[in-house]
């Protein structure tokens, strides 16, 4: 088959392809990038080329006007190479951060690019005798009888005989790389030897040998990776102690903020190899810092478990996760073996082990599991509902007798990204806010900073609270958008309208800390895909709100937040107040308890398969709760209306 | 045995809109139950048909619509006058599309003129819609709102996006006004707050649901309409305003009722399509509620005066 040339220009770059290959592989093998939101179906028309000399194969397309097809527009996905070509790619087909200087992605990214800081240990429910201690690895310090010509068993087995005397593990494998060095390890280390035992797959490994006593030293990390926020502890595993908590965003937004835009950046050329590569320094990153910070060495973590959504654990392990945003929607894998860790790339000790949380489908991952393992509803008798808030928020319904549960995209208003003054609810956020009626038409703007340092930018519920209490003095109305009230802190932006909340003088950030009215809209598409979900789950299942007996909040977030002003806003329904409990991120604490223990693991996946998953796309009744819940509080205000004590 | 009529009884009730002055002052809405069922609900006021006048020659009515204005296009007070003289117009609804800046860009007070002279000579109640162009319009409709004062007229249109000038125009000359969703059940009661939290009464808003004609969404339209209703009987007072149906514009755009030539014979004929379609528009959403339906040709206007009165005619 023959070869051809195709030239792009303005980059004037020019690559060989095969003829009836696609432009837009072409300009992808030029390391061109240019959008394609359908992912090269010729679906959305947004990968627009000119092609100005040469000949292409092309079917006539809907996305093309009569006008554009004369200048020589094609789609880049559909225009198949049949001769040597020229092509002009405008620059509203090229992928938007191309465009943009690295300032302007910064500024647009606000925060994205921070450094991972240490944030407040969340509130996890680790009760301590739940589930018995064994973590996914255990060091134990052997002191070995040498062998004699009456005690001739091998050394490998007489190292099982030692195991099996103080541990009740049966079934025992071992790598070849330990099996190697054993012979000459026992003998020069006097035959006192710490051996590190792994859970893997329902076997216990012989991870590795190491000479003398190391097993005070037994260290793993556990982690929560969001679509927009990663978090990340490091656990003690024998004295079961969290030494450090941290958490840092997601660099992966900046290839999309959602899911589905980075699972179609996976499928651009090195797309995958980039998200992944993304997800594991950031997670390596944070790992040498809490080494760092709490002195151990990294030979001595020996495990790692992640909770996260099906995309994020895929990407975690470079899984192509084209699939799962394609019908009928079936992800590679939601149950993923234990591996090693440095098959991921994730740098703890060479031999140490990955586990993941089992997610429930495509939409509905391991975070969600972790998250109904962490606040125990999987064994109460009461109905109870799980509100995991991100940006894909995750719903889970049921008691011990049943559970359900559905995704609902938030987007990562909630995580503070996003929004024009957002942060995470780390050092120098805003929570706790009142606005306060002053004199000459006024407002005072009274709140807490977290650390009670200089107000850096806002929280999540420091946003639920400002919303609250701007609908409250009629600042704005109820669509969110700014009333006819005229004040000093009222003004027009480039932005739009704007609502000053600590002004410059009084801020860290270098300049007014500010709620726009997209702001505000943010918030209000976030809020109402949380309650619109929340709502349908409890109604489909022929339940009310009434009959829920607890409400149990996780999410980054979820710490810190004001319930009467979440439902004053229209974010949570309007039941007592006591029902809700506040579990901080969940999935962190779920991914706690399984690296502590094998048998909360073990519980993870009977929870896992346990979850029906309820497809809320499928259902007219979400879109029409939806538009309903787009409005402060409700549109049926009669439920929030009675907001009581 | 004997079958035993089953009737529903409603806790709420459809607010009652007052239009107009003097002896032809008109009342609408204030129903009790859904459309016609006289047996278990009050109708007080029956629906009552509009005809629509512009205060610019419209280019694109068909010449089988347009024959029967011929000779007033010109001038809006002529135009007025023929539909309420010869087509029985029991509301006179003023669209100011001269006003938007792609049309004639007419001034407002040259609009404002019109309306008093309207007002003058035109006995009937008015609905004055301004040219569409919020920045436009907000100028425009509080001129026009000061030179209707004392005429109760319905103003319109209020959106979601540009709701508050004209509220307070039509709080401040005592209109009321139409607050138009896009088919959309709940923009249309989060309109309706927004409104009211204006200051503007429930009873001075009259809902315009959007509608599609027959063949381009009408039972989409139907079942919004529907919808609203029920849940306005059932006690929703944010749902409770009349529906404003706008026929004519919508079944006037259909292809069925104005494609002409060989290709289309078998659709059968052209003089009769177009009046067919809009009576059956409305006669289908008179069925789903429409309190003021405005409408466009006098003899699709004739069949569904019949009808109503038909219709009535079953009222005990």
């Amino acid at each position: 088959m023959g070869k051809f040339r195709v030239s792009f220009y303005p980059d004037n770059k020019s690559v060989e392809i095969e003829k009836g290959k696609t432009i837009l592989a072409a300009a992808l093998t030029a390391n061109l990038r240019i959008n394609s939101s359908c992912g090269g179906e010729g679906v959305c028309g947004r990968c627009k080329v000119i092609v100005r000399k040469g000949e292409v194969l092309t079917q006539p397309s809907g996305r093309l006007s009569p006008e554009q097809r004369r200048q020589g527009y094609q789609l880049a996905c559909q225009a198949l190479v049949q001769s040597d070509l020229e092509v002009f790619i405008p620059p509203e087909s090229r992928l938007e951060f191309d465009k943009l200087t690295p300032e302007e992605i910064e500024l647009r990214l606000k925060g994205l690019y921070s450094e991972s800081e240490e944030i407040e240990t969340p509130r996890a429910i680790l009760k301590e005798g739940v589930f018995f201690h064994s973590p996914l690895a255990t060091k134990l310090y052997l002191e070995l009888p040498e062998p004699t010509l009456n005690d001739r068993l091998s050394d490998l087995e007489r190292l099982y005989r030692a195991i099996q005397q103080v541990a009740d593990v049966r079934i025992m494998q071992t790598g070849l790389m330990n099996i190697r060095r054993l012979g000459q390890l026992l003998r020069s280390s006097d035959w006192k030897v710490t051996v590190t035992l792994g859970k893997r797959n329902g076997t216990t490994e012989i991870v590795l040998v190491e000479p003398g006593n190391t097993a005070e030293n037994n260290y793993g990390f556990c982690f929560d990776i969001g679509t927009t926020t990663i978090s990340g502890q490091l656990v003690d595993l024998n004295a079961k102690r969290v030494l450090g908590t941290k958490a840092s965003y997601n660099k992966q937004a900046s290839y999309g903020s959602d899911i589905i835009s980075r699972i179609i950046f996976a499928r651009e050329l090195n797309g995958l190899e980039k998200l992944h590569h993304t997800v594991i320094d950031t997670m390596n990153e944070m790992i040498k810092e809490l080494a760092n910070e709490n002195n151990i060495s990294l030979n001595d973590a020996n495990c790692v478990l992640c909770a996260g959504n099906t995309t994020m654990i895929h990407l975690l392990l470079s899984v192509d996760p084209t699939n799962i945003r394609k019908e009928p929607y079936v992800p590679t894998a939601n149950f993923v073996p234990t591996i090693r860790a440095v098959e991921a790339g994730i740098k703890i000790n060479p031999r140490g082990l990955l586990s993941c949380v089992p997610g429930v489908s495509s939409y509905l991952g391991g975070d969600a599991s972790a998250g109904v393992l962490a606040c125990g509803m999987y064994k109460a008798k009461e109905l109870s509902l799980l509100i995991d808030i991100g940006t894909n928020g995750e719903i889970v319904l049921g008691n011990r007798e049943f559970l359900i549960g559905c995704a609902a995209s938030a987007g990562p208003a909630f995580e503070g990204s996003g929004m024009s003054c957002g942060m995470r609810a780390a050092r120098g956020a805003i929570q706790n806010v009142k606005i306060l009626s002053a004199a000459a038409g006024d407002y005072e703007v009274d709140f807490d900073v977290i650390a009670s340092t200089k107000a850096r930018g806002i929280c999540g519920s420091g946003y639920i609270d400002i919303v609250a209490e701007m609908l409250k003095h009629g600042i704005i109305n109820k669509d969110g958008r700014f009333s006819g009230i005229k004040c000093p802190r009222r003004r027009s932006a480039a932005g739009g309208e704007e609502f000053v909340l600590v002004f410059k003088e009084d801020a860290d950030s270098g300049s007014d800390i500010v709620i726009t009215e997209d702001d505000i809209e943010n918030i209000k598409r976030a809020k109402a895909a949380i309650f619109a979900a929340s709502s349908v789950l409890v109604k489909q299942t022929g339940f009310n709100f009434s009959e829920v007996k607890k409400i149990f909040i996780a999410g980054g977030f979820g710490t810190f937040v004001n319930v009467d002003n979440a439902i004053s806003v229209g974010l949570f329904a309007n039941v007592k107040r006591s029902r809700f409990v506040f579990v901080g991120n969940s999935s962190l604490a779920g991914a706690c308890q399984a690296l502590l223990s094998h048998q909360a693991l073990k519980k993870l996946n009977e929870i896992a398969k346990k979850i029906t998953y309820f497809e809320l796309s499928a259902e007219a009744v979400y879109m029409d709760e939806y538009m309903a819940a787009m409005f402060f509080p409700h549109t049926d205000s009669l439920k929030f209306n009675q907001v009581k004590a | 045995m004997t079958d035993k009529a089953i009737y529903q009884k409603w806790t709420g009730k459809i607010n009652e809109v007052t239009l107009g002055r003097g002896p032809r002052l008109i009342k609408i809405g204030a129903q009790t139950g859904m459309p016609f069922l006289f047996k278990e609900a009050d109708f007080p006021n029956p629906p009552r048909i509009a005809f629509e006048v512009w205060d610019i020659a419209p280019a694109d009515w068909p010449q089988e619509l347009a024959q029967h204005y011929a000779g007033v296009f010109k001038n809006p007070l002529d135009w007025a006058k023929k539909c309420a003289e010869e087509f029985g117009a029991e509301i006179i609804c003023l669209r100011l599309l001269g006003a938007h800046p792609d049309n004639q860009n007419k001034a407002a007070r040259e609009e404002a003129k019109l309306i008093e002279q309207l007002l003058n000579e035109i006995p009937l109640p008015l609905i004055i819609i301004g040219c569409g162009d919020a920045a436009c319009d907000n100028e425009l409709m509080p001129l026009c709102s000061q030179a209707a004062h004392g005429a109760q007229c319905l103003l319109g249109e209020a959106t979601q996006d540009n709701y508050r000038t004209l509220s307070v125009a039509a709080l401040a000359d005592n209109h009321s006004v139409i607050a138009m969703s896009p088919i959309d059940i709940n923009i249309a009661k989060q309109l309706n707050i927004l409104i009211s939290d204006m200051g503007l009464p429930p009873e001075r808003i009259v809902i315009n649901p959007t509608i599609g004609a027959l063949g381009y969404g009408l039972e989409y339209a139907y079942s919004i309409m529907e919808r609203a209703r029920l849940a306005a009987l059932a006690g929703d007072r944010m749902l409770a305003m009349p529906f404003i149906c706008f026929i004519g514009q919508e079944a006037w755009r259909a292809k069925e009722a104005k494609a002409e030539g060989e290709d289309f014979k078998q659709w059968g004929d052209l003089s009769s399509r177009g009046i067919i379609w809009e009576a059956t528009t409305a006669a289908a959403l008179l069925q789903a509620g429409a309190d003021i339906l405005v409408m466009r040709h006098p003899k699709s206007a004739d069949f569904i005066r019949a009808q109503i009165k038909e219709c009535f005619a079953g009222k005990p």
